[in-house]
């Protein structure tokens, strides 16, 4: 590693670490260590939530992807991005008013009780760890091809950072760790973008010219097809991205990190522009990357096309620009795996410890102690895993998630909130029915079952990469026929009324209820 | 009280149902048009070098900040009714 890349390096580590420092001052209660009490603004909190949701796997990943199969790589990108109107229209604003640290409060507010409870958390905790390591193992590899150090090195700093940054400073540290990122990933592809424009001389018609030269696709490079030559895996595909993220509970609590609900608005709105913008900018990118470099150098150093923005910096700024790049990568690594840390920290020490275990009687110190020891022990294990899978690819996982959170947690929320004769039997069936469904269609399939390389050696059961057609219906049958042929609950219409007026329009914000 | 409060949740209620009825459609039917109608998405649209697949694709964009700020307009004045309503309890 050069100075250069060093000096970038440290300064990203001391500045989060600073933040953590003040942070972990403030963060003397509960509310302010889950939730940071509230006293984020709508657009701090939107800029969190894309710092949340932005993985290394989407900057570098679709950046390549453009770069290799064109329209479609941008096609992904859409479906992230539409996924944001299911959350703001049907679930933040409820959430937002009947959770307060957690999506078990979420669940609790309608149908109290320990066993709802726990199933919730459940479903939070194994989304938030399932995303988590291969986030790990992912920035592990990659840490490895930019910065050329070793494996378990890069996966035991962001580990260890991403603990610390939960675990001393809350959700203030890793809320303010994200807003950072989003703001040094955003000027970074920005930054990028202008330089690559400016190499054309702002003539987008010669890019798509030598785009269209240096791409083995040639004329076809603009049309549809190269990624997703089904149909089925098509709209399968867009069906987990467009449900998926109003199941992600990582990013679902940064809803109550804002006092009320015009600032939950606010911030899904600043995140929709954010995002957007940010997926603009990689489609400049990734033309820039196959204008510039072309098919052959790209494929050359690294086959999955995750080095495409990192060599498309060093082509047009040098070492300097590559290093800044790199850092920028590493910012987004730390940021999206502390916001999973602190998602599961909640779930287990929240929910599982104070409210089921302690049956809510704990003290703020108590949780307080309980939520940093929780904190440790998932980053620390997280971490172990992570280092014991380097050999196996588990990347795959990443997109996995999607398809599990919309099927297990989303079908639940939307039922609690919006069906009257929803049930506790509908809660569990869904929640189970959906993560069954969705895992085992996951070792049914392609990913795992493969004669080449898979990690069952035979055709797969199941063809679908993308099993989301199968398993979301499944999640959401599940859930109704739980209720259904329980016998709903239709004489407690006075009391669903009651809770739907509190989630459509209790008005009393966060810093009243707290 | 109890019917501006209704009236509030039927206004919210259809907005939402429509906003969201849109959203859907108007998503789905770019994969299921790229499907159906390869030849029409990969025709160059008005814009010169620029096919109908990729207008399609960057109008989602646009429909999505546009629906997300409509209803943040319209929330804004819903919550500012029901607000109102509360104090006149």
């Amino acid at each position: 590693m050069n100075l250069t890349y060093f000096l970038f390096f440290i300064c990203i580590v001391v500045c989060t670490l600073i933040i953590t420092y003040w942070a972990a001052k403030r963060s003397v209660t509960t509310n302010i260590f889950y939730t940071a009490a509230g006293s984020l603004t709508g657009f701090q909190n939107g800029m969190a939530i894309a710092g949340d949701f932005i993985s290394a796997a989407s900057f570098l990943g679709i950046v390549g992807t453009i770069a290799f199969s064109g329209y479609d790589g941008f096609l992904y990108s859409i479906g992230f991005l539409v996924s944001y109107l299911v959350v703001l229209f049907l679930i933040a604003e409820p959430v937002h008013r009947l959770g307060k640290y957690s999506l078990g409060d979420v669940i609790c507010s309608r149908f109290p009780g320990s066993s709802m409870r726990l199933i919730m958390a459940f479903g939070a905790f194994t989304i938030s760890i399932l995303y988590m390591i291969p986030q790990l193992v992912a920035s592990g590899f990659l840490l490895r091809l930019l910065l050329d150090i070793d494996y378990s090195v890069s996966v035991l700093v962001i580990g260890s950072l991403m603990t610390i940054y939960v675990m001393f400073g809350g959700m203030i540290a890793t809320s303010w760790v994200q807003i950072v990122k989003t703001i040094v990933l955003m000027s970074g592809t920005f930054l990028l973008s202008l330089i690559v424009l400016s190499n054309y001389n702002w003539n987008v018609p010669a890019i798509i010219s030598d785009v269209k030269e240096r791409s083995p696709l040639g004329e076809y490079f603009f049309h549809p097809g190269h990624l997703f030559d089904s149909p089925i895996e098509l709209i399968s595909l867009q069906l987990a991205l467009i449900l998926g993220t109003a199941g992600l509970p990582h990013i679902l609590i940064r809803l109550f990190t804002v006092k009320n609900t015009f600032e939950v608005r606010r911030s899904l709105l600043s995140a929709t522009w954010i995002i957007g913008t940010f997926y603009l900018m990689t489609l400049i990118l990734g033309l820039g990357t196959i204008a510039f470099l072309g098919y052959e150098a790209l494929a050359a150093t690294d086959s999955t096309g995750n080095l495409a923005a990192p060599l498309l910096a060093q082509a047009v700024g040098g070492d300097f620009l590559l290093a800044f790049i790199s850092a920028v990568a590493f910012t987004t690594i730390v940021a999206v795996v502390a916001g999973l840390v602190i998602s599961a920290t909640t779930a287990f020490s929240h929910d599982i410890y104070h409210m089921i275990w302690k049956k809510g009687k704990s003290t703020e110190k108590e949780q307080l102690y309980a939520a940093r020891w929780t904190a440790l022990a998932i980053g620390l294990l997280s971490t172990v895993f992570a280092l014991r899978l380097e050999t196996m690819n588990v990347t795959f996982l990443v997109s996995m998630t999607f398809i599990v959170a919309a099927s297990s947690i989303f079908p639940v929320l939307l039922f609690t909130i919006y069906w009257k004769r929803f049930n506790r039997t509908g809660v569990v069936a869904g929640m189970f029915c959906g993560l069954i469904a969705s895992l085992l269609l996951l070792v049914l399939g392609p990913h795992i079952m493969d004669t080449e390389n898979g990690l069952i050696a035979r055709d797969a059961i199941i063809p679908l990469y993308n099993p989301g057609i199968i398993a979301i219906p499944i999640g959401f049958l599940g859930a109704f026929l739980g209720a259904f042929l329980s016998g709903g609950q239709a004489k407690k219409e006075a009391s669903y009324y009651a809770f739907f007026k509190k989630a459509q329009t209790g008005s009393r914000s966060r810093s009243d209820a707290s | 009280m109890e019917e501006t409060y209704e009236k509030i949740l039927r206004e919210k209620r259809r907005f939402v149902i429509i906003a969201i009825t849109f959203a859907f459609i108007f998503y789905f039917l770019l994969p299921v048009s790229l499907i159906l109608f390869p030849d029409t998405m990969n025709r160059t649209s008005f814009i010169p070098g620029v096919t109908w697949a990729w207008v399609y694709a960057f109008l989602q964009i646009i429909m999505i900040w546009l629906l997300g700020w409509l209803y943040h307009l319209k929330a804004k004045k819903l919550d500012e009714q029901t607000e109102q309503m509360i104090q006149e309890e």
